[in-house]
């Protein structure tokens, strides 16, 4: 190229590849990286997904450090049946002794005395003696069976249930021997929570803290709300969705987290302390609230209430946006959930509004 | 009546033509992306028309992860229960598969990426 045929026609050239210029930063702009850090925790039996918005990444890596240092002690402390505080507490309630506990020990417990007694024992942490009998703590279910039917009656019949327990102060005692505390049914819950507020004292405000159905979220991603997706408990998609820009739970119960087959049916983890068995008639509920530890207990409630008294239950423990996916795929849901789900997938479900 | 110019004008918006077909108006429900998170390690992204096979080493022991034709798979588990074999092919945006006993989780997102997080 010489001299002159770069002077010459300059002014247009510099208009055309400004114009290309100008378009290829506006396309480029809508894949511009976001300030978003991700990681992934093992703990808790569980993968915690955390997701953090707008904060740098040593702020970020060290509250999630913190968080992982977190969970290891929340699993060690309250595992029902490893050494630790619950085994301990348990061991002198089952011998009619008086337990000391410390503050976290009576805030969990003292949550579920409530919890279980507005879900009218539907949530029932005292039944680890049934929760046992299954084992749906271990990781490995080849081969697994039932407990025999025997060993689950004389369980159903000692009654074991959170009104036995007194708590004074810090001081737990039980009038049933019976009763042996299992969180499994809250800890989770209760474990987003303490994630988001060790997230918050780093000075994080936007972040989503989720371990499997259980989720919490605080304010957003940037300028948009988080954009939440509730799994299809028949398969590998997404359901619904819903969006969230403020401080909230979202906390799904459902029967293909935990399950084993024999002899063509079904057992999954969560057990209606009625019965023994695995709650039936639902595969799915799905929890709406403001902290992690009250939609936790009130997804397990309303799984086992069923199709025709959830909506009872979860007016008694106040829940307000809540929905259960019956054994035929129908979603009952609440109205004021309704008003803000979007169900993703055509056709879309048949839906029973209950208000 | 056009100037060289004008040529090279139209030759760049013919060129960008297919690129904005795809990206206003292609499906997002397909998804683009494959994203494996692992415990305690950084996620990795793949492109899901990348056909590959892929070797995760995650808590228990190896998960070997396939992507094919625009799908993503599990296929080989060290866990006992095999559920995230069961799970078989992901191909839609907000899709997900997991080996929970391993660590490792293998979602699928769009274009749009349209979920911050999937409740499971």
């Amino acid at each position: 190229m010489t001299e002159s045929t770069i002077t010459r026609p300059a002014p247009r050239r510099l208009t055309v590849w400004g114009l290309l210029g100008a378009l290829l930063l506006t396309l480029g702009g809508c894949t511009e990286k976001q300030p978003l850090y991700q990681q992934q925790l093992l703990a808790l039996g569980t993968l915690i997904d955390i997701s953090i918005y707008g904060s740098d990444e040593t702020t970020a890596q060290t509250a999630i450090k913190e968080v992982q240092g977190q969970m290891e002690q929340l699993h060690h402390n309250w595992h029902p049946w490893q050494p630790g505080k619950l085994m301990e507490i348990n061991r002198k309630l089952a011998a009619g002794e008086e337990a000391a506990l410390d503050d976290e020990g009576r805030f969990l417990i003292n949550r579920g005395m409530t919890l279980s007694q507005q879900s009218g024992n539907l949530f029932n942490p005292a039944v680890g003696g049934l929760i046992r009998l299954w084992g749906f703590h271990s990781d490995d279910w080849s081969g697994k069976q039932p407990p025999a039917a025997a060993d689950i009656a004389t369980q159903v019949a000692a009654h074991p249930q959170m009104s036995a327990l007194t708590l004074e102060e810090h001081r737990l005692r039980s009038q049933n021997p019976a009763v042996t505390l299992d969180l499994g049914a809250y800890a989770k819950g209760y474990a987003v929570d303490i994630a988001i507020k060790t997230l918050r004292q780093h000075g994080i405000n936007n972040a989503i803290v989720n371990a499997g159905g259980n989720l919490r979220l605080i304010g957003s991603k940037g300028k948009q709300p988080w954009r939440i997706g509730i799994r299809d408990p028949r398969g590998t998609g997404v359901i619904a969705s819903l969006e969230s820009n403020s401080d909230e739970a979202v906390i799904t119960s459902g029967d293909y987290e935990r399950y084993f087959e024999h002899q063509g049916q079904r057992y999954h983890h969560i057990i209606d302390p009625r019965s023994g068995y695995p709650a039936r008639g639902v595969i799915a509920t799905t929890v709406i609230a403001a902290d992690g530890l009250t939609a936790d207990a009130a997804s397990t409630a309303l799984f086992i209430a069923g199709p025709d008294h959830w909506y009872q239950v979860a007016q008694a423990m106040g829940i307000k946006e809540a929905m259960l996916i019956d054994e035929h795929g129908t979603v009952h849901i609440t109205r004021a959930l309704m008003q803000r789900i979007h169900f993703e997938q055509k056709p879309a479900p048949t839906i029973h509004l209950v208000d | 009546m056009f100037k060289r110019a004008d040529y090279v004008v139209i030759f760049f918006a013919l060129l960008l033509l297919p690129y904005l077909y795809v990206t206003l108006w292609g499906n997002g429900s397909y998804g683009e992306q494959v994203t494996i998170r692992i415990a305690n390690q950084p996620p990795q992204h793949y492109s899901l028309y990348d056909n590959r096979r892929i070797t995760i080493e995650g808590v228990l022991g190896d998960n070997l992860i396939e992507i094919k034709g625009g799908q993503v798979r599990f296929i080989e588990a060290p866990c006992q229960n095999k559920l995230c074999i069961q799970s078989g092919w992901l191909r839609h945006d907000g899709e997900l598969a997991a080996c929970l006993p391993n660590g490792v989780t293998v979602s699928v997102s769009g274009r749009d990426n349209r979920f911050d997080a999937i409740n499971f």
